[in-house]
């Protein structure tokens, strides 16, 4: 859209609260007066159907092709302000003023006007997104892993309609799943020991014509982006190449290694063993010891066996506690005079496995709260019974499970470690604190019998953050993935994949490659299969949204797509390196390349880059400059400081408009930008602001760090390093570090975002007006 | 109940097997399985502060295996029977008649705590007297259980409490002269020592 085609027209609407908060009358003046526009309309209630239908009307007969709306929060309505071929711009008169401010102030009044005023900006520098669409794509989902997990997700593809390839490194089907004796009860009334009915699935996915089945087989290349894939599968030495759409990860886990254990006694004797190895001896029929062959009359379970352990796997596994009651009900039934003792830290039953902790209950289980100190040669086991407070000789035992955790498969154990790209691996998100693979701290030798868990001194954070930078990152990639990036797939705390597991589960940091089971948190094999139906749904979003050449989550169905003026880049490689996803790879001259499908639409890249040459369409470094140019700041003389807020639109943005909606007043000296995340803020914004005389700067984005809250991974933490280096700019213009800062915010943060601002506008005050006002 | 199974032998200070034998032979013990340490038990009882160990500890060392522990304790002694903790027990755990049946196997397992106790002598006494006349004879049942304690010393706090049984006296809720006794005790003591010799049977130790 040049600038001869724009026909902005605004739209004022007086509905909801706005018409008795603010002269509507004047902010029409504003609009056609000062920012001369031609057609400008104020209405009683927009989004009613006399309203829209007016809009449209203007739309159709080609009066307006950019209708700037001023009523509610851009985040409501969102369907009824949708006309065909435009772009519509909003400017939040409802939830940031009316809701928010007295009515009828002055104050008020100037908020809403400057609110129009940066609607009108936005919209000269807005152009309507065409989709970045090349050729075919592929609508193949390749599922790599053959336990319940992938064959979970290549039966869910296959029902959804999309062809599967599924791959599995070892001969056969089933993983884990296949070699467990029985089920935990996963399904109504959640009692009783059940079939393992994999054998069931494996032959339901063997015989779907849409499913494509390869052992043996590993993933030694995948090149492109979602829907364009080019997978390459070698299969006894012999490689064949595939195109995929996307990509389910569910490589799954593997028992933690029990040999680190020896002061739980694995080792001393034949007849301690791990959870994994009873299920080999319950699966052989009646239950013998490995010794001598034996019926087991008493079995004890330790739980929590080298698992939320500083010196072994620092996290629960969650599903130990429900394989042990599992393993103890299969004993005390399968023998009526043997005994099962559990002795648990804290028993995590989650859900219906607590009643299945019940019937183990009234089975005769015994279950024993503490920790155990140590397991000898002899089967004797010692545990310091929390109940009691006293130490508890258990002598006469004939078997010892010890409960190990599971190690996430996020690398291929078998494999030597990639040459490139591990490093970036290990420090990818802060390097303050880098991630490591669990289990895998220190040399691997086996842990000293005296340092049992309870006299293991807790490690500072620091020293284990230290610790872990040191230690090789083990395996191979599981996908070798050909990325500017490295070719893994980016892992978060204790070496699981990156995703977060609350809000967006499956979201990996490399979009169209989706990760579900145990690979991404510790599950069991119900949680698993709902685990990976949701998978493969986001990679069917994925593969669709690559060929409309849409965005994926958050910015779902955004066209826009970074353009890079490669004139005047310098090939600094800072969009490359900061993009969160990995979507820009680098071309043989260094320059820059997009994968538009990989891009998630972020602006990461346009933060970054330190010559301002990467925009989009519809959000570029000029539209924010431009909107923060166009509030009229007045001089210091009037009393009236502004605040600049740019908001994440994720989460800020809705807390701030949750604020209007409980009617939290809030500063009326606040200008607010929405932004696409805080990674796209670029520092020019912030020095642009500076001159034209706002007193202080709030940058409002999600949390970051390990337990980040970013819906673009990063973009926060990278925003918070960029901004700690504002402070010597600011005191190098002799300007008070205290005006520029950074707040991170939650989306239910509605009551402590209006207290923030307050705050922060009260200092300003005290601080004093910017010197540069005026200029 | 089911049928006899012998308790483990009684020198072991631990025993992994007692509270599988709790389980399947004590009065009520099949529900101490159910038993999930909130402690509402121990919470309730108004005198759990006269106990070694409340009711939850109790039965948590029962799952130990503190077999010596537990019958030597006088937790099951000091119980009066009043059925809170049964009544808020969200597992329905029947605790009165686990910690009755536990002083009786005690008790039998010849514990020197279980027959030695204060509680232990004032219940032979009750028993006794319930035994010979059908009902509580005050000024007997009390000179039989000061008299557990020796000759002098029955004496000694009989005499102690003379102003009491005085006052008892003046408002007539106790009387001088024969004890009552209630018709047909001889009818009585059979059905108790036919009780008796149930027990045995059962108990089978």
């Amino acid at each position: 859209m040049s600038e001869q085609e724009r026909k902005p027209g605004v739209y004022i609407c007086a509905g909801c609260g706005i018409g008795e908060a603010v002269s509507v009358d004047e902010l029409t003046a504003v609009a056609s007066g000062e920012l001369k526009m031609s057609h400008c309309v104020k209405h009683d209630m927009l989004c009613g159907e006399a309203g829209v239908a007016m809009i449209a009307k203007d739309v159709a007969d080609g009066t307006v092709n950019q209708p700037v709306i001023a009523a509610c929060s851009p985040r409501v309505m969102t369907d009824r302000f949708q006309f065909e071929g435009t772009s519509v711009i909003r400017a939040n008169l409802r939830e940031q003023v009316a809701w928010t401010q007295p009515a009828g102030a002055e104050d008020t009044q100037m908020l809403a006007a400057d609110n129009i005023r940066m609607a009108v900006a936005q919209a000269a520098k807005t152009t309507l997104p065409e989709a970045n669409i090349d050729g075919d794509y592929s609508r193949t989902i390749l599922v790599v892993g053959g336990g319940i997990a992938g064959l979970s997700a290549a039966r869910e593809a296959s029902k959804t309609g999309f062809p599967a390839i599924l791959v599995e490194r070892s001969d056969k089907l089933g993983g884990w799943s296949a070699k467990w004796s029985k089920r935990m009860p996963h399904r109504p009334p959640y009692r009783g020991l059940q079939e393992n009915d994999i054998g069931a699935l494996v032959a339901e996915v063997e015989a779907d014509s849409n499913i494509t089945v390869m052992t043996d087989t590993t993933v030694t290349r995948t090149e492109g982006s979602p829907g364009k894939f080019s997978v390459t599968l070698s299969h006894g030495g012999s490689d064949k190449v595939e195109a995929i759409g996307a990509i389910v990860v569910a490589t799954g886990w593997r028992p933690y290694d029990a040999s680190k254990l020896s002061h739980l006694g694995y080792g001393a004797s034949p007849d301690v063993v791990t959870g994994v190895e009873m299920e080999a001896l319950l699966a052989d029929g009646p239950l013998a010891r490995k010794s001598d062959g034996k019926a087991p009359k008493t079995v004890v379970f330790v739980q929590c066996a080298g698992s939320r352990d500083p010196d072994h796997l620092p996290y629960c596994s969650s599903v130990c506690c429900g394989v042990s009651i599992k393993q103890a009900l299969q004993v005390v039934e399968g023998d009526s005079e043997a005994m099962a003792y559990i002795i648990y830290d804290e028993l995590r039953t989650p859900g219906t496995a607590e009643e299945f902790y019940r019937q183990a209950q009234e089975a005769g289980v015994i279950f024993l709260k503490g920790k155990v100190k140590s397991v000898d040669g002899d089967l004797k086991v010692t545990y310091n019974d929390e109940l009691l407070g006293d130490e508890i000789p258990m002598e006469g035992l004939d078997m010892v499970v010890l409960a190990t955790g599971m190690v996430p498969n996020s690398t291929n154990p078998d494999t030597e470690p990639a040459e490139k790209g591990a490093e970036q691996l290990l420090n990818d998100i802060d390097p303050i604190s880098p991630f490591t693979v669990a289990g895998y701290k220190g040399d691997g030798e086996a842990e000293p019998e005296t340092e049992t868990a309870e006299e293991a001194p807790v490690t500072a954070a620091g020293d284990d953050a230290e610790a872990e930078t040191e230690a090789p990152f083990p395996g191979g990639p599981i996908l070798n993935l050909q990325y500017r990036q490295g070719p893994h797939i980016p892992i978060l705390a204790d070496g699981f994949s990156d995703s977060h597991y609350i809000c967006f589960p499956y979201e990996t940091r490399r979009t169209g490659i989706y990760t579900c089971g145990p690979v991404r948190r510790p599950m069991d094999m119900a949680e698993t299969a709902e685990d990976a139906a949701g998978a493969v749904l986001k990679a069917v979003q994925a593969l669709q949204g690559a060929s409309d050449g849409a965005s994926v989550h958050p910015r779902v169905g955004d066209l826009s797509f970074p353009k890079f003026g490669l004139d005047i880049c310098t090939k600094c490689r800072r969009c490359t390196v900061e993009c969160p996803f990995g979507a820009i790879d680098e071309d043989e001259n260094d320059f820059p390349i997009l994968n538009p499908s990989r891009c998630r639409r972020c602006g990461t890249c346009m933060g970054a880059c330190p010559v301002r040459t990467i925009s989009f369409d519809n959000y570029n470094v000029a539209m924010i400059s431009d909107m923060i140019k166009a509030v009229d700041v007045p001089d210091e003389f009037s009393e009236k400081p502004r605040i600049l807020v740019f908001a994440c639109e994720n989460d800020a943005y809705p807390a701030l408009d949750m604020a209007g909606i409980n009617r939290r007043q809030m500063s009326a000296y606040v200008r607010i930008v929405p932004v696409r995340c805080l990674g796209s803020v670029t520092l020019l914004w912030v020095s642009t602001a500076l001159e034209c005389g706002y007193d202080g700067i709030m940058l409002m984005g999600c949390k970051s760090g390990d337990d980040y809250q970013c819906h673009f991974v990063k973009g926060s933490g990278i925003a918070k390093e960029r901004l700690s280096k504002v402070g010597e700019t600011l005191k190098s213009l002799m300007l008070e570090e205290e005006r520029v800062v950074m707040e991170e915010v939650a989306i239910a943060d509605s009551k402590r975002v209006p207290e923030l601002i307050n705050n922060f506008s009260d200092r300003i005050t005290e601080i004093g007006f910017n010197p540069f006002k005026g200029f | 109940m089911t049928a006899a199974a012998p308790i483990p032998d009684t020198t072991r200070k631990y025993d992994l097997g007692f509270a599988r034998w709790v389980y399947q032979n004590v009065d009520g013990g099949d529900k101490l399985s159910m038993c999930m340490q909130c402690g509402a038990c121990s919470g309730s009882c108004p005198i759990g502060v006269q106990m070694d160990h409340g009711p939850r500890k109790l039965f948590m060392m029962i799952r130990a295996g503190m077999k010596d522990a537990v019958l030597k304790s006088n937790t099951m002694y000091n119980c009066t029977s009043c059925y809170r903790c049964v009544v808020r027990c969200p597992r329905g755990v029947p605790v009165t008649y686990i910690l009755q049946d536990l002083g009786r196997v005690a008790a039998r397992l010849g514990y020197a705590e279980a027959t030695a106790t204060d509680n232990a002598r004032f219940a032979k006494a009750f028993y006794w007297s319930t035994r010979t006349f059908g009902r509580t004879d005050e000024r007997l049942f009390t000179f039989k259980y000061y008299l557990s304690f020796g000759i002098v010393a029955a004496i000694k706090k009989a005499i102690a409490n003379m102003p009491l049984a005085l006052s008892l006296l003046k408002r007539k809720r106790m009387h001088i002269g024969a004890p009552h006794k209630i018709k047909g005790t001889s009818d009585l003591r059979a059905i108790l020592d036919k009780a008796a010799e149930i027990e045995k049977t059962r108990q089978g130790i």
